[in-house]
């Protein structure tokens, strides 16, 4: 990977403090994200995955700065956006954007579709108000609603449409970079098929780069160009799809694509799964070392004391794990 | 494959999109709150215009014409000084009114800027303000008021006097202004709370919605963030309490008045006249039913309104 | 169907319909389900959200909401109708031989009593059993769904447990009393993939050690494959396709399933550029299309299906395998 990439993630952390007991006497720290480096390069599909509560969408929440960093860079166009104030960050925001989880809850009940999708081009001033109606169109038509949606609130609209609503707003910025924070998970396994191929008809059209949060493997292995896994708040492994699916070197990795079901009895029934025994811990308090040896199948005495370092087991397949030494892999 | 989604809940024809617009075509459809809206608007328009509308002088007294029960010339019958009971209702409204705007102005001027201020600022602000509504809370409202009333009246009766002896400024004379500064000023104190508090999670629950983180991360400044984000969403619930807060504010001081901590006699108010009525009752209901009939009236007309302004504000209401 | 047939089925439901009253006069939600359940048999209940799945297993406990009601059909429940039943003699039946796990075991306990007392509570309300006996029983459930350290965990609150340790004990709820049929409603949808795995390998284990049957309802075709003997298909109320699981995904019949099964990525399969979907959004319950509900989205669409209800007709020899499908039963009797 010789080209420059168009976001470059260096060694970010974000902690969120908490107070804890009856009167909030006792503060505690959440690492919710340690050290995670990844470079995002023009025109891919970024995707991360792991569990509830392992960073995944911290990150993608950190790299936009919406939630302030607490150590680490994010470079876009040579700025470090974690040193920028909502002022400052104002003309990046145009060119990176997101889309939410729930398309329920992030649209304002109270705008109609066309103000929301015309606000961000009014304020950016990408449109001036002549022509907005036809802008509003245009972007309602490519992401598939007839334009007359415009006059709609979002609770008149279905799951499926609301998220086409997010994303033509989120489009209405024409921006280079867009992370969508499981953006399909809401919604209907009918409908998501729908939203996917739209997704990957606006990045071929547009020339976009998305940061694909999800939790859904299957979805991931269809639309990604690279994976990374994370696992409590660090990443386990980062690599090719197709690299990451056939041949991941990391325990979690495997555990992780072993527990997938599959729409295939025959397969399912013949299926040696490696379940994991108990659940994450607490990203309260992280277990020492390498933070998954206490799920860890081939845990040994090093995993419990030193944090395992983020290296390339081969050309561009990054691992985090004591097991893997590049030469065996 | 972008299909169209056909969504059948969806009326095909176009709609207005201003979201006041819409609110009050929701309203239109809803049959109490336009009951209410009449009613109030009824009482408005006496309160304004109530010194054209009175047959008699609301402080004439005809003792030939003592406690009449309702005739024509006397539509609602005369009091124990001949006095007549309609123009004294309706004078009793510009006083309702009166008490119920000034009240609830003060009272919603000091709990928004309360409320914003704990809700935006958080601590060390909202533990202070908190504390003070709590506190303001914990004390019992008619306690409250007639402490205020016992305690101030008479030292700013005494000042206003020697004012008076000093200056002869004729304004120091009129200790009317004494009655309604109390009123009011004890009123306001016991009626910010809520407000304070409404506003103060409105502005919390809104600040942590993810359609405002959404808004923020398309780059929007905070004053279009505030102004087009938050305040619709929080406006709703604060128009809807307003609305019952004027109601409330009407009995309150009814309440007062009839408890001789309110506006004092001979100013009219249904409270006072309520209280003067309660006494003959058995002998001239017409002089309790009157003015307890319209201060009812009002009270249920104020939160219909409320009632009605609440579905109307939430676009997600009836269609 | 064979009288042998009927003989061992553990629940049947016939002609279920459910109503809700709504503003605009009562609108079916489910619309005449059959459905049945043998003894020792999972049954996979699939379908979309909307698609009545919930409404039909709480509607068999009476359970619904107000203003939902079921206005027509029956539930064998082990020889006993359950709609007509007393209520006292189905509160009994409730807890006590079915049991229940709902999606989300964080609203589903209650969150100021101990999770052992809410186990206990079905052992002592329909065992009648002693407060220490209960306790015993407790702990012994505890062990079976495999919560480490079951005399501890008694004592502590929902909230101090995980998301897979909560929905353990939602199970070991449902179970406490030995039940015949376990009705398990969405229980993994709020949990981990690596926890799903966990909680359909015990109930998998379970089943087997302790003979009973499972209505497990899902809108997971993937999840439904590993764990199912029989798979139920809804669409708007109705079913569209129920077939034995090898049946089902080696030979999909319904358009609907078809739909579904190929709009679902999976791991092994080489990516494909586009997914395929099937157009357009399932309808609101009660604004349905007068003849077949899936007709508006349907691919081979015929004129009749816009006009009249398909009925759930055998389409195998056998007749284990039936769909509700104009195109399907024509194609079959072209063939």
């Amino acid at each position: 990977m010789n080209v420059e990439p168009l976001l470059k993630v260096e060694n970010l952390v974000k902690h969120f403090h908490v107070r804890l007991g009856a009167f909030g006497e006792r503060t505690a720290t959440v690492h919710a994200l340690d050290d995670v480096s990844l470079d995002i390069q023009q025109g891919e599909t970024l995707s991360l995955v792991g569990e509830s509560g392992c960073g995944k969408s911290t990150t993608g929440f950190t790299i936009l700065n919406l939630h302030r960093a607490s150590g680490g860079r994010v470079i876009y166009k040579g700025q470090d956006l974690t040193l920028l104030d909502d002022k400052r960050m104002r003309p990046f925001r145009r060119d990176l954007q997101i889309v939410f989880q729930d398309p329920y809850s992030t649209l304002n009940p109270r705008m109609t579709v066309g103000e929301a999708i015309g606000e961000p081009m009014l304020f950016h001033k990408l449109a001036a108000k002549t022509e907005l109606d036809d802008k509003i169109a245009t972007l309602l038509q490519d992401v598939g609603l007839p334009s007359r949606f415009a006059s709609r609130y979002p609770h008149e609209l279905s799951g499926g449409q609301r998220q086409r609503v997010v994303i033509a707003r989120a489009l209405a910025c024409q921006p280079k970079f867009i992370v969508c924070d499981e953006a399909i998970s809401a919604l209907d396994v009918s409908i998501q098929a729908q939203i996917i191929n739209l997704l990957l008809d606006l990045q071929e059209k547009y020339g976009l780069t998305y940061l694909f949060i999800a939790h859904d493997l299957a979805v991931v292995r269809h639309i990604s160009t690279r994976v990374g896994v994370m696992y409590l708040g660090r990443l386990a492994e980062l690599a090719p799809r197709d690299a990451l699916f056939e041949t991941p070197l990391h325990p979690y990795t495997k555990a992780l694509l072993s527990a997938v079901p599959e729409a295939d009895p025959l397969r399912e029934r013949n299926r040696k799964r490696q379940i994991l025994e108990g659940d994450v811990p607490s990203p309260l308090d992280p277990p020492s070392g390498c933070r998954f040896h206490t799920r860890c199948p081939i845990a040994a005495d090093v995993c419990t004391k030193i944090v395992p370092e983020w290296k390339a087991a081969r050309p561009g397949h990054l691992v985090a794990c004591h097991a893997v030494n590049p030469s065996s892999a | 494959m972008t299909l169209v989604e056909t969504n059948p809940a969806v009326g095909e024809e176009d709609r207005p999109v201003n979201l006041w617009r819409d609110a009050w075509h929701r309203l239109k459809r809803n049959k109490l709150a336009i009951f209410g809206l009449g009613i109030v608007v009824l009482l408005a328009f006496v309160a304004i215009f109530g010194p054209y509308l009175t047959p008699h002088d609301f402080l004439s007294q005809d003792l030939q014409a003592r406690n009449q029960a309702p005739s024509l010339a006397h539509l609602f019958g005369t009091d124990d000084l001949g006095r007549d009971v309609f123009s004294r209702v309706v004078y009793g409204t510009r006083t309702a009114f009166l008490v119920a705007i000034v009240v609830t102005a003060i009272a919603l001027l000091i709990g928004t800027t309360l409320g914003a201020v704990a809700g935006f600022f958080g601590d060390p602000y909202d533990r202070v303000i908190m504390w003070l509504t709590d506190m303001t809370m914990s004390v019992p409202n008619l306690l409250l008021v007639v402490v205020i009333n016992a305690s101030l009246k008479t030292p700013i009766a005494r000042w206003m006097e020697t004012q008076y002896m000093a200056t002869l400024n004729p304004f120091y004379r009129e200790t009317i202004w004494i009655d309604f500064f109390l009123v009011f000023g004890s009123m306001a104190m016991i009626s910010w709370p809520p407000y304070a508090r409404l506003v103060r999670a409105q502005v919390l629950s809104i600040r942590s919605r993810p359609y405002i983180t959404a808004a923020m991360a398309l780059g929007l400044s905070n004053r279009i963030i505030m102004m087009r984000y938050v305040v619709p969403n929080a406006l709703g619930p604060l128009i809807v309490s307003v609305s019952a807060g004027l109601g409330t504010a009407m009995v309150l001081e009814s309440a007062f008045s009839f408890l001789g901590v309110g506006v004092n006699p001979p100013t009219p108010s249904w409270g006072n006249m309520i209280s003067d009525g309660l006494r003959v009752w058995q002998h001239h209901p017409h002089l309790l039913a009157a003015p307890a009939a319209v201060l009812g009236l009002a009270s249920v007309a104020f939160s219909f309104l409320g009632d009605g302004l609440n579905d109307a504000l939430n676009p997600r209401g009836t269609k | 169907m064979t009288a042998q047939d009927t003989k061992e089925r553990l629940l049947d439901v016939k002609g279920l319909t459910v109503e809700i009253d709504g503003r605009r006069g009562p609108a079916v939600v489910v619309d005449g389900i059959d459905l049945h359940v043998t003894k020792g048999e999972t049954l996979g209940v699939v379908g979309e959200s909307g698609c009545g799945k919930s409404l039909t297993m709480l509607s068999l406990m009476r359970l619904l909401p107000n203003k939902i009601k079921v206005t027509s059909g029956s539930a064998d429940f082990d020889g006993q109708d359950l709609q007509k039943m007393s209520a006292r003699a189905l509160r009994k039946v409730r807890g006590g031989e079915i049991g229940f796990v709902f999606q989300d075991p964080m609203t589903s306990l209650n969150p100021v009593m101990r999770v052992g007392d809410q186990i206990c509570e079905p052992l002592l309300y329909h065992r009648g059993m002693s407060r220490q006996d209960a306790r015993k029983r407790a702990v012994e459930l505890l062990r079976l769904v495999g919560i480490p350290g079951p005399e501890e965990r008694l004592n502590a609150y929902p909230h101090e447990l995980s998301g897979g340790m909560r929905q353990r004990v939602m199970i070991a709820i449902g179970l406490a009393c030995d039940p015949k049929l376990l009705i398990a409603d969405e229980p993994t949808t709020a949990l981990d993939v690596t926890i799903q795995a966990q909680i359909v390998d015990l109930v998998k284990q379970l089943r087997s050690k302790l003979g009973m049957s499972v209505v497990w309802i899902t809108h997971d075709l993937a999840l439904i494959a590993g764990l199912a003997d029989r798979v139920v298909v809804l669409y708007a109320g109705t079913v569209v396709e129920d077939a034995p699981v090898d049946a089902l995904f080696a030979n999909p019949s319904h358009p609907y399933t078809r739909g579904l099964l190929a709009s679902i990525p999976t791991l092994s399969d080489a990516p494909a550029a586009r997914l395929s979907s099937i157009g357009g959004t399932p309808p609101e319950p009660g604004r349905r299309p007068p003849g077949c509900p899936f007709a508006p989205r349907c691919p081979l669409a015929m004129d009749i299906c816009r006009r009249d209800v398909p009925k759930l007709e055998p389409i195998s020899s056998e007749g284990s395998h039936r769909a509700a499908c104009f195109a399907v039963q024509k194609a079959l009797k072209a063939a």
